[in-house]
């Protein structure tokens, strides 16, 4: 049996619904109506020991919901999780003693109290060995940079230095599986890279599973050889982070500069085929093709004859492009369950 | 039974080590605390003296005299600061269901009782034990009575009883935030409010209130029930025997609350 296992994982919110202004306020009190959302909607997914998976998807997609159910918060509506064995929701202390978890957007630390003081209460709330504790906390001060702001509050710290404190939180005690939602919202570029590297070596080192939500998707092809997509909480990938770039790295993209206009290029190159005109103006024409049909050369000597070109770049398909091709619908991929392990 | 024991070790000792931090950030801010204690003990010295001119025309009330009021009254006062200097956090329990704060706490491997309770440090809590232990000592220096181990020692069980039905039932009335989501939540205000009653002799009341107070919401174990035993009116040192069993049903009744609550708990959408 995998380490975490979701079958038909659902979940339904009661939302509210109130009517705006002061009048409609008043009508809720008397007469209170409720929308059933689906915020997760009958998943399956199986994560071995030792996986780095990123688990990405739109705004509102229910990222954070199945998150919340993995680690034990919400109560599925219907469906089954197991992690290790047992039902997070059942056994949530049982379980909180094996993950670790960041949510970007909210910190787990106490406010009030220096950072060195929470890790501490952290170690006698997991009942960690005064060895470990040592030996632990000095691995995460060194890779995390906590030195610097070790003895502050909370409340004081910025943004990165809270986030790092966080990671250092959610990885004290040698966790299993740790689940990190939007670990680098709203960080620079250097504490992004400090952070990876960390959580990378992590994995690396101690075979940490990791579960990942992010839209930053440097995120994505620094850390996760596994890559889920979620919209409307239904999965609509998961497979290799390789596997699908390479299905789709196939498609290029060609910009020429044009000295001179070109009207006549669309009607020109629909002779050829697998190959699209994606943007035409005075000055630039943007052709598609597949690579695995046509090569850049042909394309380049066909236009080269009906136009007059300056200069010319061609555009490698990034995760990027593929993952928002996705999101808008304009890209349809298979499922393929259990993918990638 | 040795590991509840031990979970039980456990968590009173993690209890103390989060107080503890409470208590140091508090002290930071050190002005608040003193204002707070201030105003606890002015509000409580206003009420006695209003006793004190209610007393000067009648003599007694119900036949209780005024020593004896001043009890019950103290009791009220005595355990509330006891419930907001160590268990003041059953009163955030609606801040951290309707932000999301919950989570953090469904993600420690300590249980969530301790950790709301602990959430804490209510330093007014000081005014209401300073006034309210005053009180007490000086009503029983006006009252004639017999002390024997026994009863200093049932005396200590009925304090005790007192702070665990108080503390439940704040428990479980901030617990309504599960149900009731808007911010201004006015369900634990409300049932507070009911320990007004229960300053003064229950039989002053007429039935209803008195099935309020004594049963549905029962304050009245905290002050008035006490009372009658340690001044040995006739028939009720039989009913205070029932005081521990009372504290451990509100007790088992707030965790009831919360472990329904939990289930449904929703989180934040961010
Ligand atoms: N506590 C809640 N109560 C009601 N509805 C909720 C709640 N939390 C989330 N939702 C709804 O469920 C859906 C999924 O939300 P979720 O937070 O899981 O999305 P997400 O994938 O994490 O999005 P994002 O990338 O914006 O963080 C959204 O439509 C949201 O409105
Ligand atoms: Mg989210």
């Amino acid at each position: 049996m995998s380490l975490i296992e979701v079958r038909a994982l659902t979940k339904t919110y009661r939302q509210a619904v109130r009517q705006p202004g002061l009048r409609g306020a008043f009508r809720h009190l008397v007469h209170q109506r409720y929308t059933e959302r689906v915020a997760v909607d009958h998943i399956d997914m199986s994560i071995e020991r030792g996986e780095t998976v990123a688990y990405v998807g739109p705004n509102g997609a229910g990222k954070s919901t199945t998150i919340k159910m993995l680690t034990g918060i919400l109560v599925p509506t219907s469906g089954e999780i197991t992690v290790d064995g047992i039902v997070p929701h059942k056994r949530r202390m049982e379980n909180a003693r094996r993950i670790g978890v960041v949510f970007g957007q909210r910190t787990q630390l106490w406010w009030d109290i220096p950072v060195i003081e929470t890790l501490s209460l952290l170690r006698d709330i997991h009942e960690m060995p005064a060895q470990e504790y040592r030996k632990n906390l000095d691995f995460l001060t060194e890779l995390l940079g906590l030195d610097e702001f070790m003895h502050l509050t909370a409340r004081r710290i910025s943004l990165g230095q809270r986030m790092r404190a966080d990671l250092a939180a959610a990885f004290l005690h040698s966790p299993a599986i740790v689940y990190l939602d939007e670990p680098t919202i709203g960080l620079d570029i250097a504490v992004k890279e400090r952070i990876r590297g960390f959580i990378k070596q992590v994995n690396r080192e101690l075979g940490t599973t990791v579960m990942l939500t992010t839209h930053d998707l440097g995120d994505i092809q620094d850390l996760c050889r596994r890559i889920v997509i979620i919209d409307h909480g239904r999965i609509i990938f998961d497979g290799a982070l390789a596997e699908m770039t390479d299905a789709f790295a196939r498609e290029r993209v060609l910009h020429f500069q044009l000295r001179t206009p070109c009207p006549t290029a669309e009607q020109e190159l629909q002779r050829i085929p697998n190959v699209t005109v994606s943007g035409l103006s005075d000055t630039e024409l943007s052709v598609r093709f597949d690579r695995a049909f046509i090569s850049a050369r042909d394309i380049t000597g066909a236009i080269m004859q009906i136009a007059d070109v300056s200069d010319f770049r061609i555009d490698e398909p990034s995760i990027d492009h593929v993952i928002k091709r996705v999101y808008d619908g304009t890209l349809n991929l298979a499922v393929r369950k259990g993918g990638g392990a | 039974m040795r590991l509840i024991l031990r979970a039980w070790r456990r968590n009173a000792y993690l209890y103390r080590r989060i107080m503890g931090q409470n208590l140091r950030a508090a002290l930071e801010y050190q002005s608040d605390f003193l204002l707070s204690v201030g105003s606890a003990m002015l509000t409580q010295v206003l009420g006695l003296v209003f006793l004190g001119v209610v007393f000067s025309r009648i003599p007694t009330i119900n036949g209780w005299g005024f020593w004896q009021i001043v009890f019950i009254y103290a009791s009220i006062f005595l355990t509330e600061g006891f419930a907001s200097l160590f268990f003041e956090g059953t009163w955030r329990i609606g801040y951290f269901v309707n932000h999301g704060e919950l989570d953090r706490i469904l993600l420690r491997p300590l249980s969530p009782a301790v950790q709301l309770l602990s959430s804490a440090i209510g330093m007014n809590g000081i005014g209401n034990l300073l006034v309210g232990g005053v009180m007490i000592g000086e009503s029983l220096t006006h009252v004639h009575m017999v002390w024997t181990p026994g009863k200093i020692l049932f005396s200590v069980i009925l304090l005790l009883s007192g702070i665990v039905i108080r503390t439940s039932i704040n428990f479980a009335s901030n617990c309504s935030a599960f149900w009731v989501k808007n911010a201004g939540n006015a369900v634990p205000f409300m049932v507070h409010s009911i320990s007004e009653f229960a300053k003064y002799p229950l039989t002053i009341y007429a039935p209803a209130l008195q099935a309020l107070v004594g049963i549905v919401v029962p304050y009245a174990f905290i002050g008035y029930v006490p009372a009658g035993y340690v001044f040995s009116t006739s028939g009720m040192a039989w009913i205070a025997v029932l005081c521990p069993l009372v504290a451990l049903y509100c007790a088992a009744v707030a965790g009831l609350i919360l472990r329904t609550g939990l289930r449904q708990y929703e989180s934040t959408g961010n």
